[in-house]
């Protein structure tokens, strides 16, 4: 630090070479809070390049015209400028700048505190580290941004959902997403779709990511982010905050006159391909690659040894060069673009101010025939009816429509599974030709009937997902007295989800249709969501010599209702008329849920002087879900902090210190509505008897055993944390200490099939969760022209299954997985242990296979072999301005996470991995090891099937990796052309970024897969992966900013 | 002022919206779309209908085990499709009875057992579902040997997770006493219900339903306890069992509940599943016409594309099964044998006759009832003339084709040429009567399968696959699903040190050796 400062002092004295002879000396002091000198503050003579830097006293001294402007500026001060008349003595006494060391926070329910009140850890990005290197999804871009927070996008396309865990897994099973806010106000984030979600209908070939509720903001109009992360931040929120809250404040007008902002964002994506397969062998099965037409080995890579000249007989009998094809990805995906458009306008006095911003943001998928269009509209206004009476609004109005969202998760006319296993040796041309038979059925290249054509997949199947959305607020303040307020609000969630997507006539898996008809399916859904929040607030302040008292009260009522109509259609009438009315069997379907809480909280925050603070919650909800018995839950919350460096005399380079601690409780129902009754299902159709007359048949129709008597699940958390700003504010530390327990959790175990269902919802189960988070700003270079500010976030958490069940021998849960891949709770593990099968070993660590077949043999019981949830993850985000020119770099990480790579299982099964090519040559493989009797193996397994065995045994230890990656996440580079515009008097701004995302993997250690391209978004089957999800993309462009 | 007002009664009003903390909520915790009963008529449906498999997936064990075991339907091809074409373990199709079973028939069972056995009025119903759930286990415990009995299916009524396995033995024994005393206390001037799906109320029809699949569990335990087989035969037989094809229990396919092994062979494994050669041979050299109404092939086909018209014939003559013990490369050795174009040209189960995607699928069968009557007789455990109770069986199963399709009909000359010249012969009766069981038993892959392992007849040959992983000559038995070692661990491990590995190897109690 020392040598930096000399080094800035000599930095200082040699700019003052420069100074012009007709200049004169001015002299100083610049002091700041309590009169303090303040070192290493910036002296600029306005609209020129010189400056000087204060000494350690606060002294200063530079040369300057005798009319020129001083601007000092410090880091947490605010800017101050002075015109010289002619002294040559200017002491300046700087005022704190409240945005610096007394940040204000929003905390829940939208009131905003002081941060140093708060006796939790919260985290705030603004807005335009969201808007100038944007994702579709604006959650994607948080990636690594935040202590704590670990989100992870889906390989899903554009439009693709996120997932987020803060804290870690709270729970074992339902959903860990936190709460997303919307200006105080709680917006729904469901995700749709994939393996089971809930856009799936059983029975239909759909799999793809019907996106969460985020994608509907526009990261232009988000002011502010800002993560609450403890219970104890979240409690008033009650229930549905316990795994945090996203509060999200969006832009509102100034005070300051008309202004117009014009937002252009573009970037392309390209895929990236982090496969390496092998390239010597090519398509075929059993050591034969393809001679006669029509063969059906298109995702195998079985075949002969690739030889110059040799040829393949692909399709109808046409002949192709048989020899590598490398690049698929880059040969199918194409490159990707993104455009979004935003424009916006505000104005205000003081009266109130209103901001409406309109935009519009195409994005073309890398698959040619994916597109997601967004167009929004957001109104913020506030409007000052008298001096007690305020109104204040905001309405976010969207428009989503996804056209042809990648299948992925599956294998039905998935192009990412298909290209992945696709033969090393398929040209891509011959696919293209092939497509259809002349029948214009499909033109089946694999034997996997499910393994269409790319080419195929992409022309003949559709689906569009569009939707209407509103989410708005209005709420009306009124200021009875000086010290007390009452409020009351109104919010709602509004949207209509359609989607609609089709099984090709033709299609080659399902059946041909009866006699007059053509095969094929349709189904066609419209899902209505509705929130609607009421709340009220009544808020007092107190002032009473060194004691302060806030205090405020309020309840809140949230009524939730889905509803969802659908019809499926199976063959048609006419062929390529994808309707309802076209259909033959129709199979519709309704469905309907509601569910209300109630809610009433208070809150009362006591001070003491400026550096003492206790605040006290307690909220109590009220659930429809649960049983009257059970329904009622009380979470308190306790938190207080110490401002130490306001009352202990501290170092001098200590600026601010900061001691906190909380304790909170929260509960949540965390189980869908309906789940206390069995119910029963009345099949759509009518069977006939054998009279030939038509009677009904239904059943219970679920497979999940209900629970009547299902408590709440209690989450207690507490954090100790320590805030500092040293050396001047150039170095900022935030550490938080937490540990969490959560009790009582709404389990669906898996249960015995023999029960006559698959899982069973109970109470059971407590687990630990308990972590440190650092948030770390550093400024090491603070000079006129080059700045380096560093921002270091890092989180660290670990978990612990402590009870499952209700009797001590119950010490195992399955929460999911299949094919050998499994992800359980067990006693004493780490929440998310993975289990696969492993391959047999004697007592020597020797494999064994089996005499007869020369196949490896498996264990009896999977077992485990670790964990999903990372134990280490942040980032570092660096920020130099150099001359104006601002470069940001984010580099983040995961560490310390296992994942079981299946995409790898695929690869070997289908001969593309490197693994398959021990015994190509012979045509056999003999494993090193022994047989079940102890003597040597020397049996000769054929090669195929030696390779297909892992698979089919559900052996993955080969693929169990570590998920850990260093990622450069984002680039960066920006430059504020304003300076220059002085003359052009409408012009206020113009602000241009150069941009790149997902730049680069600095390290990872799976094999063929980027660890975090993973298609299966289940909220709690994180870490498996078989089907590939569509591969990552690399993102580069530019942001321009322009204001009027 | 004014305005201070009209806040004032905004707030009022929005005071009304919060109408009390509870009020409303147990209505809105109530579904108004599915219903919390049902008529337990309409569910016991549902546990008929899902009794020939929920879905095409859940065919497989079928299509690539018991199929192939008993020669059948075989398929070169190995991956997800191997299991009994290569005599290897493969999890993912040993799987599906046990799921599809316990969790859409034996649920919906105990539902019904559990809503009618206190009710006067549904007394029918409550035996019907009795005689349904012993139906239900046979396939269960033939498959699988010992498994969760008495516990089973009870996951939701008492809350059961963890059913404990019961042995085989007493599944049996208790499946007997099961069926005898249902159909016993079936009784025509009581309660019916026309909503039956099977038989439409029809309680004699019932009633023989209930002694012919008694004869037939009887019948199971000939090799390891012929006493008791005896004893229950006779009352069977006492009982009375089905008289005709009419008395057959049917599910009647529609284009909207369709055929699930039709639908899984026309859709994805339309190319990959053949007729197997000792079962098109045993047909052919007995000039069996079934073999016309079961077979076509499209001859000369070189790729699963080129299996269409005007390929396709149904002529017995040229049908030619697939022979047993290859895969799909080392298939291409028979090529030149058989002059065959390739692996596509065999005989397959014809699509539009016994498998068209409406065809029926029988449970229990009068040609069935009357060979295991056959044997009884041949044993002496009743009285008959086994030769016309044989013929009766034979000519039942060669008119039930009529049922799949009118182009699978047999003529009933061509019926009574075949069953004049194909007679018991004194010695050789168990092996004729049970070859005829396993002709008339065809797509019943279960049944198959059990009454192969029961009688050891047709005298088939050990698949020669090379790859072989089972220590015998057939597979014995499913092993239990990955999925109970890891929920049910405790009990599967009881059933495992009663019964002998969880391999493909160990014998279920009633097949000794």
């Amino acid at each position: 630090m020392k040598k930096q400062l000399l080094f800035l002092t000599f930095f200082t004295l040699i700019c003052q070479f420069f100074v012009l002879a007709q200049t004169v000396s001015i002299s100083g002091k610049v002091t700041g809070q309590n009169k303090d000198p303040l070192a290493g503050v910036n002296v600029q003579i306005a609209d020129g390049n010189l400056g000087a830097i204060t000494d350690g006293n606060g002294n200063y001294l530079i040369k300057a015209l005798p009319n020129a402007t001083l601007v000092f500026s410090y880091v947490g001060y605010l800017d101050k400028s002075v015109k010289l008349t002619g002294t040559k003595v200017l002491d300046v006494n700087l005022t704190v700048d409240p945005k610096s060391l007394q940040d204000v926070v929003v905390t829940a329910l939208g009131i905003k505190k002081e941060s140093k009140r708060l006796g939790y850890a919260t985290a705030t990005v603004n807005g335009d580290a969201m808007s100038t290197n944007r994702t579709a999804n604006p959650m994607s871009t948080l990636q690594g941004k935040l202590a704590g927070v670990n989100i992870s996008t889906m390989g899903t396309g554009p439009a693709g959902s996120t997932k987020i865990r803060i804290r870690g897994q709270s729970s074992f099973n339902s959903v860990n997403q936190p709460l997303i806010v919307i200006n105080g106000v709680p917006m729904d984030n469901t995700t749709y779709g994939i393996g089971g979600g809930i856009g799936a209908r059983s029975g239909q070939v759909n799999s793809t990511d019907g996106g969460d509720g985020f994608s509907s903001i526009n990261p232009d109009d988000i002011e502010s982010i800002t993560v609450l992360k403890g219970a104890t931040a979240s409690a008033l929120y009650g229930s549905r905050a316990k795994d945090g809250v996203v509060m999200v404040t969006t832009k509102k007008g100034s005070s300051k006159g008309i202004g117009v902002e014009y937002n252009a964002n573009y970037t392309t994506d390209e895929a990236l391909d982090y496969t390496d397969f092998q390239y010597e062998y090519g398509q075929g099965e059993r050591g034969v690659r393809p001679t006669t037409a029509y063969p059906q080995s298109a995702v195998w890579s079985f075949g002969e040894k690739f030889q110059p000249g040799m040829t393949q007989v692909l399709f109808a009998g046409s002949i192709w060069p048989y020899e590598p094809v490398r690049n698929r990805y880059k040969q199918f995906y194409r490159t990707g673009t993104n455009l979004t458009n935003t424009v916006t306008l505000s104005n205000g006095n003081e009266n109130g101010s209103f901001r409406l911003s309109m935009s519009n943001s195409d994005n073309q998928g890398i698959l040619s025939n994916n597109q997601f269009n967004k167009k929004t509209i957001n109104l913020g206004f506030n409007q000052n009816i008298n001096k007690a009476l305020t109104i204040q609004g905001n309405v976010n109005y969207s428009n989503e429509f996804n056209k042809n969202p990648p299948q992925v998760n599956t294998q039905d006319m998935a192009i990412p599974t298909v290209l992945y296993t696709l033969s090393n040796s398929m040209p891509f041309a011959a696919m293209e030709q092939n497509q259809l038979m002349p029948n214009g059925n499909e033109f089946v290249m694999s034997r996997f009937l499910v393994r269409n054509n790319p080419y195929y997949s992409l022309n003949q199947r559709f689906e569009n997902v569009k939707r209407d959305r509103i989410v708005g607020n209005v709420s009306f303040r009124y200021q009875i007295n000086s010290w007390l307020y009452a409020q009351g609000r109104l919010a709602q969630d509004y949207y209509s989800r359609y989607n609609d997507y089709n099984i090709p006539n033709g299609y080659a898996p399902i059946p041909a249709a009866p006699t007059g008809f053509i095969n094929g399916s349709y189904t066609q859904d419209v899902r209505n969501f509705r929130e609607r929040n009421y709340d009220f607030l009544i808020g007092a302040t107190k002032k009473i010599r060194d004691f302060g008292v806030d205090m405020t009260v309020g309840g809140n009522q949230m009524y939730r209702k889905t509803e969802y109509n659908s019809v499926s259609v199976t063959d048609f009438v006419q062929p390529g008329l994808y309707t309802i009315m076209n259909g033959r069997a129709k199979d519709p379907l309704y469905g309907k849920t509601e569910r209300s809480v109630n809610s009433i909280y208070g809150a009362a925050d006591f001070s003491y002087r400026t550096f003492l603070f206790l605040n006290v919650t307690a909220r109590n909800d009220w659930f429809s879900t649960l049983a009257p018995s059970a329904r009622s839950i009380l979470y308190p919350s306790v938190t207080g902090s110490f401002v130490f460096s306001e009352k202990v005399k501290l170092p001098s380079w200590i600026n601010y210190g900061k001691f906190r601690a909380a304790y909170a409780e929260v509960g949540d129902d965390n189980v869908a509505p309906y789940s206390n009754a069995l119910y029963f299902g009345v099949n759509n159709n009518l069977f006939p008897n054998p009279s030939g007359a038509s009677v009904p048949v239904g059943g219970i129709n679920t497979t999940l055993v209900p629970n009547p008597d299902l408590r709440p699940l209690r989450v207690a958390e507490s954090e100790v944390g320590l805030e500092l700003k040293m050396f001047k504010s150039r170095v900022g530390l935030d550490i938080s200490y937490y540990y969490k327990i959560t009790n009582d959790q709404i389990l669906a175990a898996q249960i015995s099939d023999a029960s006559g269902f698959t899982n069973k919802l109970i109470n059971i189960g407590q687990s630990m969760n308990q972590g440190l988070e650092m948030q770390l700003s550093l400024s090491p270079i603070r000079s006129k022209n080059f700045k380096w500010d560093i921002n270091l976030n890092a989180s660290y958490n670990t978990s612990k299954v402590l009870k499952l069940g209700s009797s001590p021998s119950d010490t195992v849960i399955v929460v999911g997985g299949g094919g050998g891949r499994t992800i359980k709770e067990v006693v004493g593990l780490p929440i998310g242990a993975l289990y696969t099968y492993l391959y047999k070993r004697d007592a020597a660590g020797n494999q064994v296979f089996d005499k007869a077949s020369g196949k490896p043999l498996r264990n009896d019981v999977p077992a485990y072999v670790g964990n999903v949830l990372p134990k280490y993850f942040g980032g570092i985000t660096n920020t130099f301005t150099i001359y104006g020119v601002e470069v940001g770099t984010l580099i983040d990480f995961r560490l310390g996470a296992k994942m079981i790579a299946g995409s790898n299982m695929n690869a070997l099964r289908h001969g593309l991995s490197k693994l398959t090519l021990p015994g190509r040559a012979e045509g056999y493989v003999i494993g090193k090891g022994v047989n079940p009797d102890g003597s040597v193996n020397t049996t000769k397994a054929d090669l195929q099937p030696f390779y297909e065995t892992p698979n089919v045994l559900g052996v993955n230890e080969d693929f169990v990796f570590n998920s850990g990656f260093w990622k450069l996440r984002q680039v960066s580079i920006g430059y504020d052309f304003t300076k220059y515009l002085s003359k052009i008097k409408f012009i206020k701004g113009i602000k241009a970024n150069f941009v790149a995302n997902n730049v680069l993997i600095l390290k990872k250690w799976t094999d063929n897969m980027d660890p975090e391209n993973i298609s299966n978004i289940s909220d709690n089957e994180t870490g498996l992966d078989f089907w590939t999800a569509l591969p990552p993309t690399r993102s580069v462009g530019f942001n321009l900013n322009i204001k009027f | 002022m004014k305005r201070i007002k009209l806040f004032l009664s905004g707030l009022i009003l929005l005071g009304f919206m919060f109408q009390g903390c509870e009020k409303g909520f147990d209505d809105l915790n109530i579904n108004k779309v599915d219903p919390i009963s049902l008529d337990p008529q309409f569910v016991m449906n549902k546990a008929i209908t899902d009794a020939t498999y929920r879905d095409n997936f859940a065919t497989l064990e079928l299509l690539c085990y018991d199929f192939g075991i008993v020669q059948q339907i075989i398929t070169p091809f190995g991956s997800s499709l191997s299991g009994g074409n290569y005599n290897i373990f493969n999890p993912s199709n040993t799987t599906p009875i046990w799921t599809t079973f316990y969790q859409s028939v034996v649920k919906q069972l105990v539902y019904v057992i559990d809503k009618t056995k206190a009710d006067a009025t549904k007394t029918n119903l409550y035996n019907e579902s009795r005689i349904w759930k012993a139906y239900a286990f046979m396939i269960l415990t033939d498959t699988y040997g010992d498994v969760p009995y008495t516990e089973a299916g009870k996951g939701f009524l008492e809350g059961i997770s963890k059913p404990k396995y019961d042995k085989q033995e007493l599944i049996y024994k208790d499946i007997l006493k099961e069926l005898d005393e249902a159909s016993a206390a079936l009784d025509a001037t009581k309660n019916t219900s026309t909503s039956d799906i099977l038989y439409g109320g029809n309680i004699s029809k019932w009633k023989k339903l209930g002694y012919s699949l008694l004869l037939r569990a009887a019948m199971r335990l000939s090799k390891v306890d012929p006493a008791t087989a005896a004893s229950y035969v006779k009352k069977a037989v006492a009982g009375g069992l089905m008289q005709s094809n009419a008395d057959n229990s049917i599910i009647r396919h529609t284009s909207l509940y369709q055929n699930w092994i039709a639908v899984h062979l026309t859709a994805r494994e339309k190319a990959n599943f053949y007729l197997a050669k000792p079962f098109v041979d045993f047909l052919k050299n007995n000039n069996d016409p079934r073999l016309g109404s079961i077979a076509y092939r499209h001859v000369g086909a070189k790729s699963g594309a080129e299996q269409a018209a005007p390929r396709t014939t149904t002529d017995p003559t040229v049908q030619l099964g697939m022979p047993m013990g290859y895969d799909d490369v080392s298939i291409k050795n028979t090529f030149a044998t058989y002059g065959v174009a390739s692996l596509y040209d065999y005989s397959q189960v014809n699509l539009n006759t016994i498998l068209k995607t409406d065809a029926p699928e029988y449970h229990v069968t009068y040609a069935q009832t009357q060979l295991l009557l056959a044997e009884a007789m041949v044993r002496g455990w009743t009285t008959g003339d086994a030769d016309v109770t044989y013929k009766a069986g034979i000519t039942a199963h060669m008119q039930q084709m009529a049922e799949y399709d009118s182009k699978a009909a047999i003529a009933a000359d061509k019926i009574l040429t075949y069953v004049t010249a194909n007679k018991l012969i004194a010695g050789k009766e168990l092996e004729q009567i049970n070859s005829q069981y396993w002709v008339a038993s065809f797509i019943n892959g279960s049944e198959t399968w059990a009454n192969f392992r029961r009688s050891g007849f047709p005298a088939l040959i050990k698949n020669p696959y090379p790859g072989s992983e089972i220590k015998g000559n057939f597979i014995n038995r499913m092993p239990y699903p990955d999925s109970e070692t890891i929920t049910n661990q405790e009990n599967l491990k009881a059933a495992v040190a009663n019964q002998g590995a969880n391999d493909l190897n160990s014998r279920i109690w009633w097949d000794k050796p």
